[in-house]
Formats: C-alpha cells, sequence, structure tokens
C-alpha cells in the first residue's frame, strides 16, 4: 500500500515541462492508450486466427470469415429487414413482459393478498421452460407476432416482477419514519419514495431481460415454422441448406443488436440513476 | 395542559423483552423548551421519540402533545422528525429535498418556510442545486434539519442526529441548530448520549436508566441564552456536566445491569 502511493505521488509530481497531474490521470483511464485496447486487439486477433484455422481445415464446422463478410456485404438490406423484424418482436415483449410485470408489483406491494396469489404462480412460470410451450403458443395463436412476442414476455416477466418488488421495499427506515411523521399517503409514499428507489433494481432487471428478449425472439422463430421473416427464421433455413455463411452473419447481427440494447441500457441508466451508488 | 407535551405512566413491552422498554414514564416538557433525553444503550430514549412522534405505540399509559395524540399532530404536519441518518432523498436535490415536506400531506394546509431563506439559515444556500451525494455528511445533516425545520412544526424530535458526525463537524452544527432553534422557537426533544452536547443545546435534561426504561432525574440546565462558545466551556457548564455525569453514574446502578455485566 505504501509503496503504491510513493510511486503513484512520484508519477504525478508535476514538472515544469509535463503535463498537469489531473490530466495524467485522464489520459490513464483513456480508451486510446494502448494498455487499454492492445488486450482486446489482440484477443480478438487470436480468436479470429483460430477460426480460420478451423475454417480452412474443417469447412463444415466454420465458415471463412471473408465469406461471413461477403454475405453480410451483399445484401446488407435483407440482413437490416430481418434484424428489425427479430427486434421489434424483441422489444414488443419487453414492453409487454416488463410493463405487466412492473404494474404486478405495484398491486403486488399495495395489496399483500395479491402478492401471495400471484407470487407461486410466478415462479412456476420462471422454473418451466417457456422453449417447451412455444409450439403450443403457435398452434393457439397462429403463425403472426403473437405468439413470439408472447413467448419474448414471459421471459421478461420474472427478472423484472422479482427486481422490483424487492425495489419497492427498498425505502430506508429512518426515509419511511420522515414520511410517517409527515403522515404521507399510501400513494405519496408509493409514488414519491417507492417507485423511484425500485428504479436502480428495474434498470439492473432491464440489463438483464434486453439480451434475453432477443433469445426469446429468435427461439419463438425457431419454432414458429412458416414465418417468413427475422434473423432466427433466417438461422433456421440457412442451416437447413448447409449455408454456414449466412447463419454466422446472422449471428454477428444477433450480437450486434444486444451490444447495441446494452449501450441504450448504459445510457438510460446515466440519465436515470444520476443519484445512485452504481453511476459512481 | 394544552401548553405542553405530557406523557403519564407510559408502559410499553416489545415481544418477547424480559423488561418493558419504557416503564411508567412520566414527562412534562413545555412549549418552546429544549430537552435532551440522555442514558445508557437500552433506556429506552430513542424508544420514546418514537412514541411521542406516533411511529410506535404503547401498551398503557398516555402521551399528549398540545392536547393532541402523537398521530392528530402528524397528520397536521406539526411534527418534524430528524434521523440518526440524514435521510435524504438521493434523487432530488439539496432545494426539492428541504421542500419536500410541504409537496407531501397537503390536505394538513400547513404553511411552510421558503426553502432558500432555510438553507441561507444552515449555510447551505450555494448548494441549493447540488444532490445528497455531492454534499458531506454534516451538510447532508444540515439539509435534514432545514427540512424537518420547513414547516415550521410545533414540535422538533432529533434521534441522535449528530453521532456519526466527527467532533468538530458536530460542535458547528450543534450551533447552526441553536441559531435555528432560536429563530423559530419550537418545541424540542433531543436524542443524545453525549453530555455535553446536552449542557449546550437544552433548557433541560431527561437521565433515563435502563432495564426497564424509566425516567431517574431531569436535571435544568440554568445556562443564559443565547449562548456562545464560552458559556459553554465555562465553569457553570463544567460544574453541570459532573451533576449530570454522576445522576448518569446513579443512574447506570438503578438499572439492572445486563447479566453480564454485574460486578461478582
Amino acid at each position: 500500500m505504501a509503496t503504491t502511493s510513493t510511486s503513484e505521488g512520484a508519477n504525478r509530481a508535476p514538472s515544469p515541462t509535463g503535463p498537469v497531474p489531473g490530466k495524467r490521470r485522464r489520459l490513464r483511464d483513456s480508451p486510446l492508450r494502448p494498455g487499454m485496447w492492445l488486450p482486446t486487439v489482440v484477443a480478438v486477433a487470436l480468436v479470429a486466427a483460430g477460426w480460420t484455422y478451423i475454417a480452412e481445415t474443417q469447412p463444415y464446422v466454420l465458415p471463412k470469415l471473408p465469406d461471413v463478410g461477403a454475405t453480410l456485404a451483399d445484401d446488407p438490406m435483407a440482413f437490416l429487414g430481418n434484424a428489425w423484424s427479430t427486434l421489434s418482436i424483441a422489444l414488443m415483449g419487453v414492453a409487454w413482459g416488463a410493463g405487466l410485470a412492473f404494474g404486478l408489483s405495484l398491486l403486488m406491494s399495495e395489496i399483500p393478498v395479491l402478492r401471495r396469489a400471484i407470487m407461486p404462480l410466478a415462479v412456476v412460470l420462471n422454473v418451466t421452460p417457456v422453449i417447451a410451450v412455444a409450439p403450443a403458443l403457435v398452434v393457439a395463436f397462429g403463425f403472426g407476432l403473437a405468439p413470439k412476442v408472447i413467448v419474448t414476455a414471459i421471459i421478461t416477466f420474472f427478472p423484472v416482477l422479482i427486481n422490483v418488488t424487492t425495489g419497492l421495499r427498498s425505502v430506508p427506515v429512518p426515509v419511511m419514519h420522515v414520511f410517517s411523521t409527515l403522515h404521507a399517503s399510501r400513494m405519496e409514499i408509493l409514488f414519491r419514495l417507492r417507485v423511484p428507489s425500485s428504479l436502480p433494481y428495474a434498470m439492473a432487471a432491464l440489463r438483464v431481460v434486453l439480451p434475453l428478449s432477443i433469445v426469446g425472439a429468435v427461439v419463438a422463430e425457431f419454432v414458429a415454422a412458416g414465418s417468413s421473416q427475422g434473423l432466427g427464421t433466417m438461422i433456421r433455413n440457412s442451416a437447413a441448406m448447409g449455408q454456414l455463411s449466412y447463419v454466422y452473419a446472422a449471428v454477428i447481427c444477433l450480437a450486434a443488436m444486444g451490444v447495441l440494447m446494452l449501450a441504450f441500457t448504459t445510457l438510460l441508466e446515466r440519465r436515470l440513476l444520476f443519484w445512485h451508488e452504481s453511476q459512481r | 395542559m394544552n401548553e405542553s407535551i405530557t406523557v403519564r405512566g407510559l408502559t410499553k413491552t416489545y415481544e418477547g423483552a424480559p423488561a418493558p422498554v419504557l416503564d411508567d414514564i412520566d414527562l412534562t416538557i413545555p412549549r418552546g423548551h429544549f430537552v435532551s433525553l440522555i442514558g445508557p444503550s437500552g433506556c429506552g430514549k430513542s424508544t420514546l421519540l418514537r412514541v411521542i412522534a406516533g411511529l410506535e405505540g404503547f401498551d398503557s399509559g398516555r402521551a399528549a402533545l398540545f392536547g393532541s395524540t402523537p398521530r392528530q399532530m402528524c397528520a397536521a404536519k406539526a411534527v418534524g422528525l430528524v434521523p440518526q441518518t440524514p435521510a435524504l432523498l438521493p434523487w432530488l436535490n439539496v432545494r426539492r429535498n428541504v421542500s419536500l415536506p410541504s409537496r407531501v400531506n397537503r390536505r394538513a394546509g400547513r404553511g411552510s418556510e421558503n426553502p432558500e431563506s432555510l438553507l441561507e439559515l444552515v449555510g447551505l444556500a450555494d448548494a441549493a442545486r447540488k444532490y445528497p451525494h455531492e454534499l458531506s455528511g454534516g451538510m447532508q445533516q444540515r439539509v435534514a434539519i432545514a427540512r424537518a425545520f420547513g414547516m415550521r412544526p410545533d414540535l422538533l424530535l432529533m434521534d441522535e442526529p449528530f453521532s456519526a458526525l466527527d467532533e468538530f463537524t458536530r460542535e458547528a452544527l450543534q450551533w447552526h441548530l441553536l441559531s435555528l432553534w432560536e429563530r423559530m422557537s419550537t418545541t424540542v426533544v433531543f436524542v443524545t448520549h453525549s453530555v455535553r452536547e446536552a449542557i449546550t443545546l437544552s433548557d433541560e435534561i431527561v437521565v433515563m436508566s435502563a432495564r426497564p426504561g424509566r425516567v431517574y432525574e431531569v436535571l435544568p440546565v440554568d445556562l443564559p441564552r443565547p449562548r456562545d462558545g464560552d458559556e459553554v466551556a465555562g465553569p457553570r457548564a463544567r460544574a453541570l456536566e459532573e451533576r449530570v455525569r454522576a445522576s448518569l453514574q446513579d443512574a447506570w446502578q438503578a438499572g439492572s445491569a445486563p447479566d453480564d455485566l454485574i460486578p461478582q
């Protein structure tokens, strides 16, 4: 500990020509510093080299990377269209699943009877493999959007329900006491105290649920045979025809969607939770 | 009667506890007085505060605040509370935290202080737009005090509000509190475990004993007001300090000590 602090002190000692300590500190955390990006680049290069080796020796295991690139470049609109189709299913599923879960959490926090009624059902729903239900949903709702959105909604429902329920109860006792001495109504406590307190928990759930929603949408497309659009459909059809470069091009699109969703969540967190410990 | 807080024969036992936490408490606090509750841990001083605040019930006896029940006083927003932790809402800035009481329970129709002038009184006018996480612990507690004064409460309840602060900050805050109190002239019940703090602030010191929680003695603090640093460090204050400490000792011996502390 002592050595670290002295070496840091020596590092930051301002010299007449050198940068001011604050600036050097910033450079240390800057993404431009080789120490920041080099490990990632090396790891990616290693994976790419391994991939290329396997693709050259065993073409039925992995497609060549340039082929995947060419497939993407050939018809980007097809991939974009299919990606949008999958994304819209995922987002609709999240909207329904998370929205319902949030609403139910509010109701359960105010009405304990409801909590005892709903919680066991929700737990059972959570441990049921939704994928197993998906074919039945297709039978019930046809090949349209409905069964896919329902599958995605079910997958996203539980994490949001559990997290928001926990968050609504996370108000510290002293704050509750202050509100009690002001004779705040239940609704005032709910919306001025419980709901804002639950936001960090809701955002944590969203972080888990958004990537999950893509999984849900793709699986739903796998199962709902006869649907003509979506990356899941594309993967299933291309795999059946042995077109590996299409499969992996679609997988890359899915990964990109996941990254975008996480970036969006991070942005949203910075906006909504600037006051929370997690943002410091 | 209506001009004081009166506690009569108040008894409360927590479920499963061997002795009552509050045993036959009798206490009268005239309007406008600053009263400290002091005693060893387990003497029920914080419990008594919560009972007066209407946050906890009791088994027998009664507690009346200027002729009303604690719940009636809270419904009228006539009670301000400063807990041990600042208990600010982290998503609201300082100004909105201070003005929060005026936005909750509007039915009470109680007029409130201007948050800007309150912040000025606690020396935080510049921090109005800051958020709690940008403030030090002492500043956060000043915001909590400003918030409690916001509704011009008839009764201000403070539960060891400075116990988590360092000594220097603690003393500075005591003077802030005194100047606010002299201006607002509300009744204050202040729980503390610091003898010096009790002497600096109070008109009367209620010494409590533990197991069961009882009022052992009520000592008047006959220092002139407004008080200053010299007064509080002077010979009269020191004599009083000795007196309170002796009383605390006696109270300690009067109450049955926890088993592991009984001398063999």
